[in-house]
């Protein structure tokens, strides 16, 4: 049974910090009242404020980042009702908060150079994505040179907190549809561009997170070169823990998720191989 | 402290709190959340004879005042729930209640008969009303004859009790609770959601893939109690309520009407938490207005036989 992980839960966090980030983005850092473990890379929690213009049901966000005094900082992009009243609320604010959840990302080797392709706030699981491969504390340790990070967006706003990516000392390749910052074009152009001038090897393992589309074409230039690739997946949540079956996802009948037709994206994922299931 | 204990045909209910159908797993996931002890009972997602994938997405919506979905049953059918979550809920240290559903007299009787014999499971809640299977006709909620025939049929082949699951989309929803009633349910339940839909007028879709869907949540709230109302006048077996509960005044309100029992479900989704709080608060609420025993709220409106 399909069931949520056993460090999840259901309780309130304090607001820490609510800073703007981007065009239309806020950086939220809150503490739990009872603090997560270390937290794997991917992972997520369901926020809700207290506000009475928020919707019932709370929103999923990646971990962007986590600190010793056991407080979580979230990227968030503003888009509707739930979203804004995250950004409104202010240090002090009680939220619902429910977490951690997910699976987050498997340990990976270091047998082949990685590659984060993000598409706008889809780069904020690859914070900590970075940090762990950096200092191996999920899987191998990872040299920063093996680690790229495309960062796509479709102007430079959309690049949420682009320094402090950079300062983590991997090699950070943004791109803007408006060429405002680094590459001119989308994510997909810059990584084949870097492939072309031989910036990176043929085998690599690609990770990418963002908008529908742009994670179908990551995943199908994979499977064009045959690489291994993983997604970690935005899809629209009712409860986050399993017990709705609104998240579902089409699985591909030989992958490792077995018989059953549907995955559940909140508890079997949000990270999934693309061998897994159908984008 | 007032007492909290209710009987619901036969069955001793720690608490009237349960979760609802489709809304909680099948219950046991949640062990490492909610303290399921803290529940009156756990009922089951619909299980179906045949394994069911269930419809395409988006399955889900919400809206301003509640929830759309469109699951369409998804379930792995008895067989596998009979092997992996039975032996699973007998720790749950709660009451268990199983929903079944079907397309046919035959599939309801083919899964009462599959669960018959396991003792673990309190009491079979009979899913008359689910709007998502069958384009949403409801054959088995709609029809007083039809809803009675389900349920003799049922009744046939298990000892177990039998808890009508009613459908809010009917004119009088009383005569649908008489014919099961008539046809051996030893409880009615009400309700299950209403018929709903949405729409982004910008892009033209729809908010389901199927359309049509099923509405929950704090907005059918009244509707709900309308028909808990209704089936509590029209009938001498309890009636269990559920519908738009979303904390401790909803579930008094509920009893008010005459219900023995409630379930909750949309709500959990907000906080996955809350069922395992909830009994204590309508305990709180009881002891600030003085009354000794929950059951003594069962049936106080006025209006009420
Ligand atoms: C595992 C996971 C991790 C995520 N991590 C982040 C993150 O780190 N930062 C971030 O800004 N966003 C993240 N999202 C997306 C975020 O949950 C949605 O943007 C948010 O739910 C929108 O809510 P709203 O009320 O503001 O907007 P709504 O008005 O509800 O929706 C605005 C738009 O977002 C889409 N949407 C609505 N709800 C969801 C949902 N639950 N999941 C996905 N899309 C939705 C709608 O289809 C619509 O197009 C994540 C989603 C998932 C599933
Ligand atoms: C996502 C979802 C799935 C549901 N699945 C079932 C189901 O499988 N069987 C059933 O009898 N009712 C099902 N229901 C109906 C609920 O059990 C309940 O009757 C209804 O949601 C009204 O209560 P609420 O407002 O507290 O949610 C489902 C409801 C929701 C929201
Ligand atoms: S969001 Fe409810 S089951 Fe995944």
């Amino acid at each position: 049974m399909p069931a949520p992980p056993i460090d999840a839960r259901s309780q309130n966090a304090h607001v820490l910090g609510v800073e703007p980030c981007g065009e239309d983005g806020v950086l939220l850092r809150i503490k739990p009242l009872e603090p997560a473990g270390p937290l794997r890379a991917g992972r997520f929690f369901m926020l809700r404020s207290p506000d009475d213009t928020a919707p019932a049901i709370p929103r999923p966000f990646s971990v962007y980042r986590q600190h010793d005094d056991g407080s979580i900082e979230f990227l968030i992009k503003v888009m509707g009702p739930g979203t804004r009243a995250l950004a409104r609320s202010s240090p002090g604010t009680e939220l619902v908060c429910v977490g951690p959840l997910g699976n987050g990302f498997p340990e990976f080797g270091a047998d082949v150079p990685q590659v984060m392709v993000a598409g706008g706030i889809g780069s904020a699981p690859f914070y900590m994505a970075i940090q762990q491969a950096l200092a191996g504390s999920h899987g191998a340790k990872v040299a920063p040179e093996d680690l790229t990070l495309i960062y796509g967006g479709r102007k430079a706003g959309f690049l949420y907190d682009l320094e402090a990516f950079m300062d983590l000392g991997v090699r950070v390749l943004a791109a803007t549809d408006d060429g405002s910052v680094g590459f001119h074009g989308n994510v997909l152009d810059c990584l084949r561009k870097q492939w072309e001038v031989e910036n990176l090897p043929e085998t690599v393992r690609l990770l990418t997170c963002g908008p529908e589309p742009m994670m179908e074409a990551v995943a199908h230039e994979a499977a064009v070169k045959n690489l291994e690739c993983w997604v970690s997946l935005e899809s629209y949540m009712g409860c986050g823990v399993g017990i709705c079956n609104g998240c579902s996802l089409v699985t591909r009948p030989d992958g490792p998720l077995g018989e059953w037709p549907v995955a559940k994206a909140c508890v079997d994922g949000p990270v999934f191989c693309t061998s897994a299931i159908e984008l | 402290m007032a007492s909290m204990e209710v009987d619901l045909a036969g069955i001793s209910l720690r608490n009237p709190i349960l979760s609802a159908s489709g809304t909680f797993g099948h219950g046991v996931e949640m062990q490492h959340m909610v303290a399921l002890d803290e529940l009156g009972g756990l009922v089951s997602k619909t299980v179906t004879c045949q394994p069911r994938p269930g419809n395409p997405a988006p399955r889900i919506a919400e809206t301003k005042a509640g929830f759309l979905n469109s699951i369409g049953l998804e379930n792995r059918g008895i067989e596998s729930y009979i092997e992996s979550v039975l032996p699973e809920v007998e720790s749950a240290g709660t009451v268990i209640i199983t929903n079944i559903g079907g397309e046919s007299v035959a599939d309801y009787v083919a899964a009462a008969e599959a669960l018959a014999g396991f003792d673990v499971i309190s009491a079979l809640e009979v899913n008359l009303s689910c709007p998502n299977v069958g384009g949403g006709r409801l054959p088995f909620s709609t029809d007083p004859k039809r809803a009675e025939e389900v349920m003799r049929a049922v009744s046939e082949v298990t000892d177990k009790p039998l808890w009508a699951k009613l459908s809010p989309n009917v004119t009088r929803i009383e005569e649908i609770a008489c014919g099961a009633e008539a046809g051996g349910a030893s409880a009615i339940t009400a309700v299950n959601t209403l018929l709903g839909l949405g729409v982004d007028w910008r892009t033209g879709k729809p908010a389901l893939a199927t359309v049509v869907g099923g509405y929950s949540g704090i907005g059918m709230g009244p509707v709900a109690l309308r028909c808990a109302w209704q089936c509590a006048q029209a009938v001498d077996i309890p009636v269990v309520g559920c519908g738009g509960i979303a904390d401790a005044e909803d579930v008094l309100a509920f009893l008010a009407v005459g219900c023995h029992a409630v379930q909750v479900g949309t709500a959990s989704f907000s906080d996955p938490g809350m069922l395992g709080r909830l009994a204590a608060e309508v305990e709180q609420l009881l002891d600030e207005a003085g009354v000794k025993d929950v059951q003594d709220v069962v049936g106080c409106m006025e209006a009420s036989k």
